[in-house]
């Protein structure tokens, strides 16, 4: 039950700056459609239980005049081209055609996806991308074939596996390309999709909302689990503990350190928790912000997770220089 | 001149006219034979045993779902040697998954719901309503079947390939297509057998639409059921030929090293790729496969529409509400849908022009679902309602076809698919079109046709303890997989309890494969009601629904040539309760003032 409790059933949070015009997009279509579906569903219950062979002893041959299907039609026009032309069109328009200026600063970061994994490469201070080539590729070491040796442009760049640390507050724009197959870029709580196709680098751009930290979503996403007593189901608990931090240390009735505060519990903890009396756990997501591949992309495409770090400008800046230093580095999540 | 009746007894078919003398044997009468009737039983049945197929398959993905990593029961150990599930703890392998995946898509489509819908009921059912002896080409009508069986035999076969069956997607998408094992190539050896098949069956009904109709039977009397296996014809005919030249293209790409579709410079793996030069476009596939892949959707739901439009009008005991625009306007849909193929690809960074212009194509097309649909509901206006269990999955379709036309909207425009696209969202969407929404239709034409095909009548109970829990089990199942869309999970996932919008969407996962099951054990009844039925069912008159279109003049079963005397067309298809008569309906072969 507590399963239930905290499923969701709309939209997820959204903490990009354009993502409220997509989800108004998506919240007009639904009222929309729901009024269409209750219009059909109310006249389609009258007739069903209205003309029943009992009720009825001969059908009418003479077909009604149905003046309401025609309003239905035109009123259906008129609400798709308003939706189409005023809440779409242009949304996309902004989305696709209208890249931030120099004037906005914008912070260019390049994605290059491979099975099965989100490599993310940044500039480093100096601003320029040092040159990609299959024949540096080293799995371990140097996964997008950054030209380290030949290229001074690339002594800077930081290439990171899967984490993707952003400022907040920023135009930000990523370039997606793949090494091998199609992927799909995807941050939900983002809303922002694109599909990485090889061969090909296509640019996105978005910008997060001032003020915002993966701290603070983690804590906004923040949920209490409860402590399954000895034979009882631990499904629910399993679940919703994986890939979850501990806010607070938690500690036992003998004053005994269960669970250290940002540790991940699981089944292991499970006597532990139990002898100490621990009845609930209030734990928030590793990774509040998750990168996704929508596209079928082989074998473990469900393990393709990446994770967006939402950081102040500060906080980036300082994380920014500290890894620009240590030239070569490749991180690994 | 009322043969319609003369001969509502005599359902033995001794048949004077149109009979070939020489009686065929045993094979040439049910195994290699030309009559349209034998080979669209024959089509129907293999269907149904491949819906069946291909729903187990979803069974065992959604037992993985619910359960991520836990022993798969009863055939766990089985698929094991098959390299689905794991030898040691049976449990459903990623690869497993894929692969079910993309048969699951592929068998539902190509060697389910199509065949049945066209080859099946179309086979069985128009030459009839039409009033013709049979098929313009018979032969090539059972070179059709033979040829669907072969390709439906490589797709099953392709799970004894090195490395299992293809698990890239029904859609294929190269590279991943170009690279993978050789299940790959088996799929598309398939697919070019499935589409040779389909074509030759087009040309099939085209000509013999055109050409075999009884006298009087103009266009304009054509039941509604006529009119959408001719649109659908059309579809086929013309939306296969790319994918078969793109399926030829990555055949090659994948066993002569050409690079249709493969770009320069991929690294896969640990290696740099060298087989193939490079210089090709991936996203050219895309293309070719959506511009069959969407009018192909329309071929899932116009023969699906035509079989609720004759079902609707006999049930309702009124001709149909707005035949003629429901005829226009599965013209203008089979139209259109040549022109909206790109709204599956907005994420692949296409223009704003462009997407523009699907975007503007895909809300048009969704005008002429919308009349049909309103058309369908008015023709209940007015009506006298005989709830049997065809009209039970008949009327049933209008709800759930009507979720999931709706909810392809927000798909349709792009800036909501930058949420939705690729999410159970589009899951959910299209299931409900084809699982409640054509499945529903095809049982509705399964137990309206019954008694047409074997003199008998199934059983009414079984029918409704098969339609009820079917209901539920579709609405649990596709239901929640909006909400799961729309917190923004992918699909195809092996299991989604890593990320978090999964675990917040889980229970609803649990719920759908519950749904999955209740929708498995519903089908129980249905297994029994046909086999029993057709065995020993209540035997029952020609016409037993008092239905007005020409396959009720015929004996039940009809004979080889079909009528005991060539029908002649006096009216129109749906003259039910018209004032004045004695009966409350007129059989399309007997002039109105008798
Ligand atoms: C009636 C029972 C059915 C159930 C329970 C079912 C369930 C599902 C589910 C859960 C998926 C998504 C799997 C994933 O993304 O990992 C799926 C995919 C799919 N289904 Fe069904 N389905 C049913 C019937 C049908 C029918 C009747 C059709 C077609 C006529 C169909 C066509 C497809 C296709 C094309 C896909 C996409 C496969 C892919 O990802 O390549 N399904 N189905
Ligand atoms: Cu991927
Ligand atoms: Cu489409």
């Amino acid at each position: 039950m507590s399963l239930l409790a905290q499923t969701t059933w709309w939209l997820p949070p959204d903490f990009s700056e354009h993502g409220w015009q997509i989800d108004r997009l998506i919240n007009w279509l639904h009222y929309f459609m729901a009024v269409l579906f209750v219009g059909w569903g109310v006249f389609l219950a009258y007739c069903m239980t209205r003309f029943t062979w009992k009720r009825v002893s001969m059908a009418h041959y003479t077909p009604v005049k149905a003046k309401a299907s025609k309003v239905i039609e035109v009123a259906v026009i008129i609400f798709e081209v308003i939706l189409l032309v005023v809440f779409s069109m242009p949304v996309l328009a902004k989305y696709k055609n209208e890249p931030p200026t120099p004037a906005d600063n914008p912070f260019e970061v390049h994605v290059v996806a491979q099975q099965f994994a989100w490599n993310i490469h940044y500039p480093g201070p100096d601003g320029i991308f040092g040159k990609r080539d299959i024949k540096f590729v080293k799995d371990a070491t140097n996964p997008i074939g950054l030209d380290r040796d030949g290229d001074p442009n690339a002594k800077d760049d930081i290439v990171s596996n899967n984490q993707m640390p952003l400022p907040a507050g920023r135009h930000i724009i990523v370039k997606v390309t793949s090494k091998d197959v199609i992927h799909s870029f995807n941050i939900p709580m983002l809303r922002v999709k694109q599909d990485a196709v090889p061969g090909i680098e296509i640019p996105v751009w978005f910008k997060v909302k001032e003020g915002t930290t993966s701290d603070a979503i983690r804590e906004q996403m923040a949920r209490t689990v409860v402590v399954p007593a000895a034979g009882e189901s631990t499904t629910a608990y399993e679940l919703w503990c994986r890939n979850n931090l501990t806010f607070d240390e938690v500690k036992g009735a003998d004053g005994q350190v269960v669970l250290k505060k940002g540790a991940e519990p699981g089944k292991d903890h499970l006597e532990a928790l139990r002898a100490a009396g621990v009845k609930e756990l209030r734990v928030g997501p590793r990774d509040p912000v998750e990168i996704h591949c929508t596209q079928l992309c082989g074998l473990t495409h469900y393990k393709m997770r990446g994770q967006v770090l939402i950081q102040s400008q500060a906080d980036f800046d300082k994380w920014y220089e500290e890894k620009a230093k240590g030239t070569g580095d490749f991180i690994e999540d | 001149m009322s043969h319609g009746h003369d001969h509502s007894h005599g359902s033995h078919g001794h048949d004077p006219h149109g009979h070939d003398h020489h009686e065929p044997g045993f094979l040439g009468k049910y195994v290699f034979s030309v009559d349209h009737k034998v080979i669209g039983i024959q089509y129907a049945v293999t269907s149904l045993v491949f819906l069946l197929v291909g729903f187990t398959m979803m069974l065992i993905m959604r037992w993985q779902l619910a359960r991520p990593d836990e022993a798969v029961p009863i055939i766990g150990g089985l698929l094991a040697r098959l390299g689905i599930t794991n030898a040691g703890t049976r449990s459903l392998l990623p690869e497993g998954y894929n692969m079910l995946g993309a048969m699951h898509g592929t068998i539902m489509v190509f060697l389910g719901v199509v065949p049945l819908a066209v080859g099946g009921f179309g086979n069985y059912v128009m030459p009839l309503q039409i009033g013709a002896k049979d098929m313009a080409f018979p032969k090539l009508n059972m070179m059709s079947y033979w040829v669907f069986l072969a390709g439906g035999i490589v797709m099953l076969a392709s799970f004894g390939a090195n490395g299992g069956a293809a698990q890239s997607g029904w859609t294929s998408y190269p590279p991943l297509s170009n690279i993978a094992l050789s299940g790959q190539t088996w799929w598309l050896v398939g697919m070019v057998l499935l589409i040779t098949s389909s074509l030759l069956g087009s040309v099939n009904f085209i000509t013999t639409i055109f050409h075999l109709r009884a006298k009087g039977m103009s266009l304009w009397k054509m039941p509604f059921f006529v009119w959408g296996q001719l649109v659908t014809a059309f579809l086929l005919l013309l939306a296969f030929p790319p994918l078969e030249a793109a399926g030829v293209l990555q055949l090659m790409d994948r066993v002569a090293d050409t690079s249709f579709f493969m770009p320069a410079g991929l690294y896969v793996g640990d290696k740099p790729v060298t087989s193939w030069t490079g210089g090709g476009n991936p996203l050219l596939w895309q293309h070719l496969f959506w511009f069959l892949a969407h009018p192909e959707v329309y071929v899932l739901i116009l023969p699906a529409m035509g079989i609720v439009g004759e079902v609707l009008a006999n049930n309702t005991r009124k001709p149909l509400w707005g035949y003629k625009t429901l005829v226009y306007s599965i013209i203008f849909l089979g139209f259109m849908s040549f022109i909206v193929w790109a709204h599956h690809m907005y994420m692949t960074g296409m223009g704003t022009a462009i997407s523009t212009f699907f975007q503007a194509t895909t809300m048009i097309i969704s005008i002429p679902s919308v009349i049909i649909l309103t058309c369908f509901i008015i023709s209940l206006y007015g009506a006298r309602i005989r709830y049997n269990t065809p009209m039970l999955f008949a009327i049933s379709f209008l709800p759930m076809f009507a979720i999931g036309g709706l909810t392809g909207l927000p798909l349709g425009l792009a800036a909501a698919d930058i949420h939705l696209h690729d999410t159970y969202y589009v899951i959910g969407h299209f299931h409900y079109v084809v699982a409640p929404g054509t499945i529903f239709a095809l049982f509705a034409g399964i137990y309206h046709w019954f008694p047409k095909a074997t003199g008998r009548r199934m059983n009414e109970f079984l029918g409704k303890l098969h339609f009820w829990p079917s209901l539920i089990g579709m609405n649990m199942i596709f239901g929640p997989m909006f909400f799961v869309g729309i917190a923004g999970v992918q699909r195809r996932l092996w299991t989604q309890v890593d990320y978090n919008l999964g675990q917040l969407t889980q229970s609803w996962v649990v719920f759908s494969s519950v749904g999955a099951a209740v929708l498995g054990l519903a089908q129980i009844p249905f297994i029994i009601n046909f086999f029993s039925t057709a065995l020993a069912g209540r035997k029952v008159t020609q016409n037993p629904w008092d239905a007005t279109t020409l396959e009720w003049a015929a004996p039940s079963p009809p004979p080889h040539g079909n009528f005991l005397t060539e029908p002649v067309v006096y009216c129109g298809p749906y003259e039910y309760s018209v004032p004045g008569k004695k009966s409350d309906f007129c059989p399309q072969c007997q002039p109105m003032e008798a």
